[in-house]
């Protein structure tokens, strides 16, 4: 597993492994994403409180998974990169960043979406909507604490210490249905007791989890590409400055 | 003992500083006063709702007059490397951050605390929740400031402050205000604010466990 780490440790090597992978990625994602979807929209049952307005469920847990995993993602690479210095961790958390935040944000508009037919509001203000808010808001301040160095190394590991003091967040979101009382309904599939949601609904929400799962490995390595792309371009034109 | 006559010492010239009226801490508070009074006048002098704002208004102003106050807390030290001689010197970093942060609550947050009795008077808070509101800022302005230490440093690295250090800063700090003044309208409302107070005073020891840390890794970022 090391092996794995030391060898894609070099940007160039990775940059080569990203570029091999990105396709498969990609068509994994279009697989698992156009089969939850039919599942989601044509083979699974309307609930029988909320008709047909459950199938928002099938965008809008995925991408709050997601906005979560991201997160907790780009923490571990915070955590390298502070820790071991590991050079492709900065680059790895700068480019989830704005995939998380698309994330979050969809979760957000799917969830208000779903909001106003079964709650009767467009958006109230209990805990586990504004600690994703709150989880929004810090991935716009990553985002914006990144590129606001002149140097990007230091904009990186900068960006680093403020995903760590972020991190707080993640256990509140993740129980604050359970410690507070709130209009949104507590876990029902990743609890102790294992889930309590009927199979027709778990296969569909599964395959779009795994699908925006494999969204954001492609996404995620076609930034890195840009990102690696852009880092060479700089070199070849101080390159031809000192030349000339 | 010698760490302890240390910190003792930094925080003291810290404060000698806000008297003589280097630093922006009193200005702050005058920011405070200021920012209350905008909300009478903003959003009507209708008392019965006066009321009802009157807890959220005043933890709204102590954030912002914080926020305003933290923006310069390590910057003006970094720029003319007072910083800088002092870590050469071989005092540890964590303990300049701690010596900072707990000058700028005695300089911003306790004159917040104190302040607050009389001005939830003057903005129609009910005078019988005087205690509440005086304690759960006595819990959160140093949490207030040990969390807004971390961006505040890292505006050191960036070398320019202002609407970034808010960006960073706000989403960290809403935990604090939304449990503080949900302590004061849980009190008013009946319910009892001393669940909200338990979350809050929770804050205050991870804050100042984690945040020494991460803001001396910060201002050593800046020397990079």
């Amino acid at each position: 597993m090391s092996n794995i780490f030391n060898f894609l440790a070099n940007p160039s090597r990775f940059r080569i492994f990203a570029k091999s992978a990105y396709p498969y990625l990609l068509m994994i994602m279009i697989i698992f994403i156009i089969m939850g979807l039919w599942y989601g929209l044509f083979n699974s049952p309307p609930d029988y409180q909320q008709g047909e307005t459950v199938r928002i469920m099938y965008v809008h847990v995925p991408a709050a998974w997601m906005a979560l995993m991201v997160y907790s993602s780009m923490t571990i690479m915070s955590l390298f990169s502070l820790v071991w210095r590991h050079p492709l961790a900065d680059t790895l958390s700068k480019s989830s960043a704005p995939i998380g935040a698309v994330f979050t944000l969809i979760a957000l508009v799917t969830g208000s979406i779903w909001g106003k037919p079964t709650w009767g509001t467009w958006w109230v203000w209990d805990a586990r909507l504004t600690s994703v808010f709150i989880l929004f808001l810090i991935y716009m301040g990553h985002i914006a604490l990144v590129r606001a160095f002149e140097d990007e190394f230091k904009g990186a590991r900068a960006a680093a210490i403020l995903t760590l003091f972020g991190a707080f967040n993640l256990p509140i979101i993740k129980f604050s249905v359970d410690w507070w009382n709130t209009l949104h309904q507590p876990a029902s599939v990743i609890k102790l007791d294992g889930p309590s949601i009927h199979v027709d609904m778990m296969i569909p929400l599964i395959l779009m989890a795994v699908g925006f799962l494999f969204f954001y490995f492609a996404f995620l390595l076609i930034n890195v590409q840009t990102e690696l792309n852009q880092r060479k371009l700089k070199k070849l034109f101080i390159k031809n400055l000192n030349l000339n | 003992m010698i760490k302890m006559r240390l910190f003792f010492k930094l925080v003291n010239r810290d404060i000698y500083l806000v008297i003589k009226g280097a630093s922006d801490a009193g200005a702050a508070i005058l920011f405070y006063l200021l920012a209350i009074i905008m909300f009478p006048l903003s959003s009507g002098t209708d008392s019965s709702l006066l009321t009802t704002i009157a807890g959220g208004a005043i933890w709204m102003a102590a954030l912002f007059a914080s926020l305003l106050s933290l923006d310069r807390l390590f910057r003006s030290d970094f720029e003319d490397g007072y910083l800088e001689q002092i870590v050469l010197s071989g005092v540890s970093m964590e303990l300049i951050v701690l010596s900072k942060c707990f000058a700028h609550w005695l300089t911003n947050g306790l004159p917040i605390v104190l302040l607050s009795p009389i001005l939830s008077l003057i903005i129609g808070l009910d005078f019988q929740y005087w205690w509440i509101l005086a304690l759960t800022l006595l819990l959160g302005t140093p949490s207030l400031t040990l969390i807004g230490a971390t961006p505040a440093a890292l505006s050191c690295a960036i070398g320019k402050g202002g609407v970034l250090t808010a960006l960073v800063l706000l989403p960290l700090m809403l935990p604090v205000l939304i449990l503080g003044s949900g302590a004061i309208t849980a009190e008013i409302s009946g319910l009892g604010g001393i669940g909200h107070i338990y979350a809050l005073s929770a804050i205050l020891p991870i804050s100042l466990l984690i945040s020494p840390f991460l803001a001396s890794k910060s201002i050593r970022l800046g020397w990079e």
